[in-house]
């Protein structure tokens, strides 16, 4: 106890106003310097699991789509996939070329959001609202296509709802050209900007050996070099079809992972243009049976935070026996842990917010102990402060 | 293809350990061990460097109902430890019975494995001895001591006398 009189706890959350999502993190700090940091999650918590297990495969898929509403697509493709291996059935690639669509459009507007947001925590809000404006460019695209700005609803078991139609390939092309003009821009502020840099360069570094180590995944692993992308390693939907390349990134800091979301619009956009210039025939749906053969599947996709790995056990029945979702923020909480100690408090929230954390698709969060005084914190606070500090 | 011969490599490096090897898909392995050869099994995935950790997740397989009074099999849990290289997905699978569902921790050899290890402990009520934050995660922090939503014994809240039935 003689020592923890001298820590001093800095709670924040889980109500902040500027992520939007309920989180609650507590830093223990010596002074200016973070010492450790744990997590407590669960405030918006659901029980998904649990539902599924009730509910039938099809009502299942639209559960799932819902359980984030960024990455609303991932989800729903890596259900339905794990379900169609279960049922045995193959789905044509027209329908694995449109699902790869959506999976990239929905990487550019996931991207798109987590710069906005990031720029924002660090004081930028010039280059969040650039970016926000812009990804009404994609949004525009998801609409045009699915009919819908967030949840596309673009699967069903066994293919997807709607084609694509010449007018809307015409559209999309157009947004993409213009969206690739602008990701160079980013690129070139993220550089180039000296205040910005001042930001993220040798921020919150993480060298390979600690990134495979804390088994962090998605665009937080790839900037500190690590070689770990779903969509390479295993690749699903039409991925086959449309290699991608993988983005990697050795600086390890936050800089490192502006560059590699940055630099990954640019495969998006690359593979975006191809399936739409080359949509290959086939039908769009397959009929699967309403029970779905007994048996366990393991369904990993890419979301744009990470591997997102499934787990699906059916029994045989109409309801599956046990879904397991493991979303990729999960992973990446326990970086921050590790990553924090030794920063400076006003470093902080663009530190969480380098992982891109999602809370509803994962919800969890960071608490510390070891102290007889705290200080409440609002998370806009801490933002304040740590633009305040590096004024 | 690349997975075969990474699936290959896994029976090696576990084969003094698993009890039973099975191949539900072609990029995958499953191997079931007992409790007291998980840590061990871990470590040697980890020495050997065969991928990560990806998911840890609990499965409840209760005594499924017979024609007759008596059920066939006894009912139990299950922790699942799946770890991923390129497409090859290896399993580690650790059944335990209701009534000492004891689990060693493995954070001594993949320190990430903590927050899964909570996550079991709370919605399976698999203990896992030794993990070094055994605090709650996910649930609330009124939800009743002892409840495992993920149990399939559990029905909702309003019943939990269904819940204190299996142990």
């Amino acid at each position: 106890m003689q020592e923890s009189k001298e820590k001093f706890i800095v709670p924040i959350g889980p109500q902040h106003p500027a992520l939007k999502e309920p989180g609650h993190f507590e830093f223990t700090v010596d002074g200016e310097t973070v010492t450790s940091a744990t997590i407590r999650l669960g405030f918006v918590h659901r029980g998904i699991e649990k539902m599924a297990e009730s509910r039938t495969y099809i009502q299942n898929l639209y559960l799932f789509e819902r359980i984030c509403g960024i990455c609303s697509h991932v989800h729903a493709t890596a259900f339905a996939s794990g379900v169609e291996k279960l049922a045995g059935v193959t789905v044509s690639p027209r329908v694995k070329a449109i699902r790869t669509l959506f999976l990239e459009l929905e990487r550019i507007q996931s991207h798109l959001l987590w710069l906005g947001v990031a720029a924002h925590e660090g004081g930028f809000d010039t280059l969040f609202m650039y970016s926000w404006r812009d990804r009404e460019t994609v949004m525009d695209i998801h609409e045009t296509i699915s009919g819908n700005r967030v949840h596309h609803s673009v699967n069903l078991i066994g293919g997807v709802k709607f084609d694509i139609t010449p007018e809307q390939v015409k559209k999309s092309l157009k947004g993409l050209d213009f969206l690739e003009e602008r990701a160079k821009y980013y690129e070139k502020v993220v550089t180039t900007d000296e205040t910005f840099l001042g930001r993220t360069r040798n921020v919150g570094t993480m060298t390979k050996e600690q990134a495979t180590v804390l088994s962090a995944v998605g665009p937080t692993a790839r900037a500190s070099g690590v070689q770990r992308d779903v969509r390479v390693e295993s690749p699903y939907a039409g991925y086959p079809e449309y290699p991608v390349n993988i983005v990697l990134d050795e600086g390890g800091d936050l800089s490192a992972r502006f560059i590699v979301r940055i630099k990954e619009l640019y495969e998006c956009f690359r593979i975006c243009r191809e399936i739409l210039k080359n949509l290959p025939e086939g039908e769009l749906s397959v009929k699967v049976p309403r029970r779905i053969p007994a048996g366990e599947v393991v369904s990993r996709v890419e979301a744009p935070r990470g591997e997102l790995f499934y787990f699906i056990k059916s029994n045989g029945g109409e309801t599956p026996e046990r879904v397991k979702v493991r979303t990729p923020s999960l992973c990446n909480w326990s970086t921050i842990s590790s990553v924090a100690v030794g920063h400076k408090l006003a470093d902080m929230p663009m530190l969480l917010v380098g992982i891109d954390p999602c809370f509803s698709c994962n919800d969890r969060l960071v608490t510390v102990r070891q102290a007889n005084t705290s200080q409440t914190m609002y998370w806009e606070d801490l933002r304040k402060y740590g633009v305040e500090y590096y004024k | 293809m690349e997975y075969e011969t990474f699936i290959k490599d896994a029976e090696d490096i576990l084969k003094k350990l698993g009890k039973d090897f099975q191949h539900p898909e072609p990029n995958r392995l499953d191997v079931y061990i007992d409790r007291t050869d998980l840590l061990a099994a871990a470590q040697a995935i980890v020495d050997a460097k065969w991928g990560y950790l990806s998911a840890l997740s609990g499965l409840d397989c209760p005594a499924p109902k017979a024609e007759g009074q008596q059920p066939v099999e006894a009912g139990h849990l299950e922790a699942l430890y799946h770890f991923c290289r390129m497409a090859a997905v290896t399993t580690l699978r650790v059944k335990v019975p209701y009534n000492d569902a004891h689990v060693p921790s493995i954070c001594s050899v993949i320190p990430s494995a903590t927050l899964y290890e909570r996550e079991l402990m709370e919605l399976f009520g698999i203990i896992v001895d030794d993990t070094p934050i055994p605090d709650r995660l996910v649930l609330a922090d009124e939800w009743p001591e002892g409840v495992y939503p993920l149990r399939k014994s559990f029905t909702g809240l309003d019943v939990p006398e269904r819940a204190a039935q299996e142990s």
